[in-house]
């Protein structure tokens, strides 16, 4: 009986009858199911239809094609609209609506994140609060309490004192402890540094997810976005891109259009700096506001150019913008509070390895030679935009992990002036996706994809870091 | 893009308790199916008593979760699976693809039809086409506290007879309901176990 719950156009419900019956039954689904996808237009069902009976298939379509010509809307659109017409039907029945309700406070609050008036006041300050917490907290106080207090007052002292007891063999020694051992340099940057940077981050993130502000802050956006060929829709990935690139590039898959895809999956890899580096970022530039100002904008015009330009290459047709729009909820705190501790304990499960192997590479480089080949071939580049020869180490660790590069550079920080600074946070923003991202695109865009955004990307850094230096040198601001 | 294999086509379910399709582990799968933002992966989270992560906006889910739970009576364990949302039976992204894929190739034995009781009009379209399908079916209508503070009030087991499946309510949040639907869900997988006969 439930089958005949939805009755269609009676032209539509005998061409259902008709496919039903050539379909013969076997499906995982009632054939009259198969039938209405099939009139549906569902590219995939046709393909198994087909696979079992060509025969068949090739009746059904035309079955399929007769019913289309003699209506005049799609059928596509007619089934969804029969079964609309269905609920509305029953629902009166079964649901009751207290009328009159008043407006309340969420309600307007709401509509303020929306209206480009007020929404933008709100987002600065949702911004200026995400810095505050971060910024200021995370990569400030608990980073220089941590790094400083902890880590070179008393761990890397011990470890090295220790390692030099128990090891009598000083190539031994360089990989656990000096300069850039395993302990001293790759435990220190994932612990010190960007451990702090990124739980405080997570944590603030996961209060404005659970709020239901970003799909208001996506409609906000919609409109700047379609000049570059994205819709609403694509914000959200972007402002995940802040947390993890990494995880942002797999939830690209929500997007419709292929094109959608690349062109998210190439801005993430260049323009969106996850939440360590942006960490590390906040804490270089604290107290140089002039210096973050620029950064910026930097940043967010290489997003509005490049999202523009690629939306004119790559070809596609452009995506309806649909939303839903969640309430907004006062986040439950222990839902935040396990979210958190889930996506630290992922991303230290994630990064712990790869900064050890960071170091054991650095290590087996410096025994070799390799790693000093790398830094002399590196330093032309890194002396090009304007950088002194310190940094290159950093720029090195940055084509590893961009958070690690990060990390590298926050520990040189006192060598840099504020031109410098600038010129390095906007290069490592910019530059290569680290190896986890890069992987992710491989999988999920293909290598062509992947491979042309990587070779894209790098030179670009560069060269966007030497115009800016460039720049800033004959601007003489005081940075 | 994979294609549908409709694999083992040997039957036709098309009702609760026809052919039990079980994972490697020999347990009975129970898909999450919903549109996005309706809160699959809290429910999930709560028969199984795992993570997965929680967000309120549409599209958190962008793989499949599985998880075990148990259920009270007979000592019976479950797979429970959770699915990116999906607003149609006709795909037009990726990770709808997934979730239909579950649906079709993986065939479990019962679907959580996970709504937003506040939305009903938009919400059961869906729920429509998956009846039309002859999917074995609970209909879970969720966010019943919002769906009051909004001025609802939801006839359940009237809507239960109309549609002709199980229909119950739940507040994901705070685990309202949940035990019933515990009960509900038990009594479409192990008939057995029966309190009330399953539809």
């Amino acid at each position: 009986m439930s089958t005949q719950l939805v009755q269609y156009a009676p032209a539509i419900e005998r061409s259902i009858t008709e496919i039903s019956r050539l379909l013969r039954g076997g499906y995982p689904l009632s054939t009259r199911a198969v039938a209405l996808l099939l009139l549906a237009g569902d590219d995939e069902i046709r393909a198994a239809v087909e696979a079992r009976d060509q025969a068949i298939s090739s009746r059904i379509d035309e079955l399929v094609a007769k019913v289309r010509s003699s209506q005049s809307q799609p059928l596509a659109y007619m089934l969804a609209a029969q079964r609309q017409a269905t609920v509305e039907r029953l629902l009166p029945r079964f649901v009751r609506i207290k009328a009159g309700r008043a407006v309340g406070f969420g309600e307007r609050l709401s509509q303020a994140m929306m209206n480009p008036l007020t929404g933008v006041p709100i987002l600065v300050a949702a911004l200026a609060a995400l810095y505050a917490f971060v910024g200021v907290l995370g990569a400030q106080t608990l980073v220089g309490w941590l790094e400083a207090g902890v880590f070179v007052r008393f761990f890397n002292p011990w470890v090295d004192a220790l390692v030099n007891r128990l090891i009598p063999w000083p190539v031994i020694q360089a990989l656990f402890a000096g300069e850039y051992g395993i302990l001293t340099l790759g435990i220190r940057y994932a612990v010190a540094i960007i451990l702090p940077i990124v739980g405080t981050f997570f944590f603030a993130f996961a209060i404005i997810e659970d709020s239901g502000y970003l799909p208001r802050l996506a409609l906000l956006i919609d409109r700047l976005f379609k000049t570059i060929g994205l819709n609403g829709r694509a914000v959200i990935p972007m402002v995940l891109g802040f947390g993890c690139d990494t995880m942002a590039t797999i939830v690209t898959r929500t997007l419709e259009t292929r094109r959608e895809r690349v062109i998210a999956t190439v801005l993430l890899a260049l323009a969106v700096p996850c939440s360590a580096q942006l960490g590390v970022i906040f804490a270089i530039l604290a107290g140089r506001p002039l210096a973050l100002l620029i950064w910026a904008m930097i940043v967010i015009g290489i997003f509005l150019l490049v999202g523009f330009l690629a939306a004119r290459l790559v070809p596609g047709e452009r995506a309806a913008f649909y939303m839903e729009l969640p309430p907004l909820r006062l986040p439950s705190l222990s839902n935040v509070l396990v979210k958190t501790y889930t996506r630290m304990e992922w991303y230290l499960r994630e990064v712990l390895p790869l900064f050890v192997l960071a170091s054991v590479l650095i290590w087996l480089g410096q025994i070799t030679g390799l790693f000093s080949t790398a830094l002399t071939a590196l330093d032309p580049v890194v002396r090009w935009i304007g950088l002194p020869h310190e940094a290159t180490p950093a720029i090195l660790f940055g084509f590893f992990r961009r958070d690690y590069g990060a990390a590298g550079l926050y520990d040189i920080q006192g060598m840099l002036n504020g031109v410098q600074l600038t010129v390095a946070a906007v290069t490592l923003t910019l530059f290569v996706p680290c190896v986890a991202q890069a992987a992710v695109m491989l999988k999920e865009r293909g290598w062509k994809i992947a491979l042309g955004a990587i070779a894209f990307i790098v030179p670009f850094a560069f060269v966007v870091g030497w115009g800016l230096s460039r720049l800033l040198i004959w601007l003489r601001l005081p940075l | 893009m994979r294609r549908l294999s409709f694999r083992g086509n040997a039957h036709h379910p098309s009702s609760c308790h026809t052919q039990a399709r079980a994972d490697t582990e020999g347990l009975a799968v129970v898909a999450i199916i919903g549109q996005p933002n309706v809160g699959k992966s809290l429910l999930f989270n709560r028969l199984t008593g795992s993570y997965v992560t929680v967000s309120n906006y549409p599209g958190t889910t962008v793989e499949v979760a599985r998880g075990r739970a148990r259920l009270r009576c007979c000592n019976q364990a479950l797979r429970i699976v959770d699915t990116p949302g999906l607003f149609n039976l006709v795909p037009t992204t990726e990770e709808e693809r997934v979730t239909r894929r579950i649906l079709f190739d993986e065939r479990p034995q019962l679907i959580l039809n996970v709504v937003d009781a506040k939305n009903l009009p938009r919400m059961l379209p869906l729920t429509l086409q998956l009846i039309e399908a002859g999917l074995p079916l609970i209909l879970d209508l969720n966010m019943m506290d919002e769906a009051e503070f909004h001025g609802l009030t939801i006839d359940l087991p009237g809507l239960e007879y109309a549609l002709g499946i199980p229909v119950v309510g739940t507040i994901g949040t705070n685990g309202s309901g949940i035990e019933y639907l515990r009960e509900r869900i038990s009594t479409c997988v192990h008939p057995a176990c029966a309190v009330r006969p399953c539809h």
